[in-house]
């Protein structure tokens, strides 16, 4: 069944709710925030966190179907000053810094919303994408830019979402080594085996992660259902541009713990005492190509 | 009234001498025999699913107002899917023909007999695929055959191999979009390095290493729409010419990763639009009016810097010459008697197939070829009558090519390729 567009459900409230925080992203999504502003939203008013109530959307999205989405012709056509509007320098107009760290089905943010402190010296982007839940994240970023404006110690700059279906134009996004660190967290498991090539993580899309990832870079993942985790430790196992890291290795790595611990899923499977599997790879070097 | 079935698409080899044709789901073999063009071959797809995949699901058990089961029966079933037959190529100097058939989603292999007079096409493997392939190529070696299938897959296949049950556990695709493919192409850099170029639906053009297929070299951006096909030309491997849904086609230096031409063909093409031309139903505006085209294939002329590429269900062969640079420039027009279907490229010669529906049987194939003296291309009359009317007498008692005009195969499928961004969440 096709969802019905957002008009269709005019007298509940959510959709009053919707409309308004549709409102206030129009006008405060492209906003650069600073303490000295005499902005109207910026006067130190505080804007309350969205209601996770509010963005219900069925949790499934098929990845092959044709969507309306926005996304750059190229990766040199991409705006990333609107996302990030504290990294333009003043004076070029041009970003002062690209995005490193992407989180591939972001979903409610929650682990973006951990690394952004851990990172303040880099660009963090989530993609997702359910519309619904897109809008939420944008929602919680504006709170959370507007709340922590004259804080000294982090002020969520460098954290922001997009929607976009990263299994088809991820390189619409980011150039060759462009990534230093991937994130696939609780990830769609696609049981029936027909499914599978709609997981996030298959052969094939893992030559369009090793291309926009550095060398040396790092593939996270965790799941709660084993079979998948299997799947993933299997194909990345496979694939000659990726080795698995050791258990040591995620032990000492923060971001192992906030992905353990941050993520909406994550805290879902604690409350519900459910296991956590969690494997890291290491984008290895290309190799002599004949 | 029945006629003979137009010709789907055409394979010319050694410059004509010998013709390939696809009629439904049969592949007929030409060739010149004492100075006229005969029938030598011909295979037709046995493996036909009359029964559509509708109605083999086992009927659902439903009741009735009065609580009796109710039987459901499928009298329809659905449309039948025509069996077609695709991405017909030629390797091996000729020895050899490769071919994809709809109805079990297979690869099939020929073994031909250049020499013979008669049944020249002999079928040596029929390998079966998970998804529907739609387009292949061959490696430089002549032993392994690349197919990229609808679903977005690339599966490597040796050509003298046993047939294999289990594609799907035994080899894992080589490569991969999340996108429908419509084309791949094996080749070889100016670096004597190899690669695999392929097209999809989403504008993408993925550039990859081979065999290292999971090593992404790059990708080509500047395609708006979908892609339908590609064109390496022979006399400049590093290029690379495409087409598609844009209302231009693009040539690109695909080693460097930089268009380096384009030529918008929108006002060309304007006045050989018609009815066809118009979007399906539930794409259409308020004023009925809104119209979509697309390139269904460009080719690049393999020793002479020209491009040809026609516009589907019109009637304009539209030939562009190269410059040294790359920039493409509008060389000719043809006007040809019927709307255009396939289109290929045979040494100087260009083969083309039309929907020749309301010519009492005529007009199948048009041979072009181009004239070293003018630097024109023209339509060979004689060989293009020699051809046709062997076509002509070849089919017309043939059970498989005399249709109905109301079952002939669609012919006017690549716009269909298109997206609508229908799906809203």
């Amino acid at each position: 069944m096709k969802a019905k567009p957002l008009g269709s459900y005019s007298d509940s409230k959510r959709f009053a709710y919707r409309i308004n925080k549709q409102e206030n992203r129009a006008d405060l999504k492209r906003v650069q925030f600073s303490p000295d502003d005499d902005q109207e939203t910026s006067s130190g008013a505080v804007i309350a966190l969205p209601k996770k109530k509010f963005y219900r959307q069925r949790a499934h999205s098929n990845p092959f179907s044709d969507h309306q989405l926005e996304y750059p012709e190229s990766p040199d056509a991409m705006d990333w000053a609107e996302l990030y509007p504290a990294y333009v320098d003043g004076a070029t107009g041009k970003m002062t810094q690209e995005v490193t760290i992407a989180d591939i089905g972001c979903g409610f943010g929650g682990l973006m919303v951990d690394l952004s402190p851990e990172f303040p010296k880099d660009l963090i982007l989530g993609m997702e994408i359910r519309v619904q839940v897109t809008n939420y994240v944008e929602d919680r970023i504006i709170a959370l830019r507007n709340n922590n404006l004259g804080s000294t110690e982090h002020n969520y700059q460098n954290i922001n979402v997009l929607r976009a279906n990263a299994m088809k134009f991820l390189p619409n996004f980011f150039k060759r080594g462009q990534l230093s660190k991937m994130f696939f967290c609780f990830p769609d498991p696609h049981f029936k085996q027909r499914k599978h090539k709609a997981r996030i993580i298959t052969n094939t899309l893992l030559s369009e992660y090793a291309y926009v990832l550095r060398e040396g870079g790092t593939v996270y993942t965790i799941t709660d259902v084993e079979d998948l985790h299997h799947w993933m430790v299997k194909h990345l196992t496979e694939h000659p541009l990726f080795e698995r890291l050791d258990g040591e290795w995620e032990a000492q790595d923060k971001c192992v713990s906030i992905m353990r611990n941050a993520t909406e899923e994550g805290k879902k499977v604690e409350r519900k005492r459910g296991d956590k599997f969690v494997a890291c790879f290491k984008r290895l070097p290309s190799p002599q190509l004949s | 009234m029945a006629l003979i079935h137009p010709v789907q698409s055409v394979v010319g080899f050694n410059g004509g001498e010998i013709v390939y044709v696809v009629v439904k789901n049969m592949i007929v073999m030409y060739r010149v025999l004492y100075g006229d063009y005969q029938m030598v071959g011909q295979w037709v797809d046995e493996h036909i699913d009359t029964v559509s995949p509708l109605s083999k699901k086992p009927a659902k058990k439903s009741k009735n107002n009065a609580g009796n089961a109710v039987e459901k029966t499928s009298a329809k079933g659905g449309p039948v899917i025509p069996s077609n037959i695709r991405a017909v190529t030629v390797f091996d100097s000729g020895k050899k023909l490769a071919a994809c058939t709809d109805s079990d989603k297979a690869v099939v292999i020929f073994e031909v007999d250049l020499n013979g007079v008669e049944n020249c096409l002999k079928l040596v493997k029929r390998q079966p695929f998970p998804k529907r392939p739609n387009a292949i190529t061959i490696d430089e070696d002549g032993k392994t055959l690349l197919m990229a299938d609808k679903f977005g897959d690339v599966y490597s296949m040796s050509i003298d191999s046993e047939v294999t049950d289990a594609i799907n556990e035994e080899s894992s695709p080589i490569l991969g979009h999340v996108s429908m493919l419509t084309d791949i192409k094996f080749v070889k850099g100016t670096n004597d390095k190899k690669y695999l170029i392929t097209a999809d639906r989403d504008e993408h053009i993925k550039i990859s290493h081979y065999p290292e297929s999971y090593v992404v070299s790059k990708w080509l951006f500047g395609h708006k729409e979908f892609v339908c096909n590609v064109s390496i030309p022979a006399w400049k491997p590093k290029w690379l010419a495409s087409a598609g849904g844009d209302d231009s086609v693009l040539l690109w230096n695909w080693m460097k990763g930089v268009k380096i031409g384009e030529f918008n063909y929108k006002e060309l093409i304007t006045p050989y639009l018609s009815d066809l031309h118009l979007a399906a139903a539930r794409f259409q505006n308020a004023n009925n009016d809104s119209i979509e085209y697309a390139v269904a294939k460009i080719v690049a002329l393999p020793h002479i810097p020209y491009l040809a590429f026609f516009v589907e269900a019109t009637n304009l062969l539209v030939i562009l010459k190269v410059s040294q640079d790359g920039e493409l420039s509008q060389a000719q027009t043809i006007e040809l008697p019927f709307n255009v279907i396939a289109l290929c490229e045979d040494e100087n010669k260009l083969l083309v197939a039309l929907d020749n529906r309301s010519s009492n049987n005529r007009d199948f194939v048009e041979l072009i070829s181009f004239d070293e003296n003018t630097q024109k291309f023209a339509i060979e009359s004689t060989e293009s009558r020699s051809i046709n009317s062997a076509i002509s007498f070849s089919l017309v008692d043939n059970h498989v090519a005399i249709t109905e005009v109301d079952s002939i195969y669609p012919l006017y499928n690549t716009i269909s390729l298109k997206k609508h961004g229908e799906h809203f969440s």
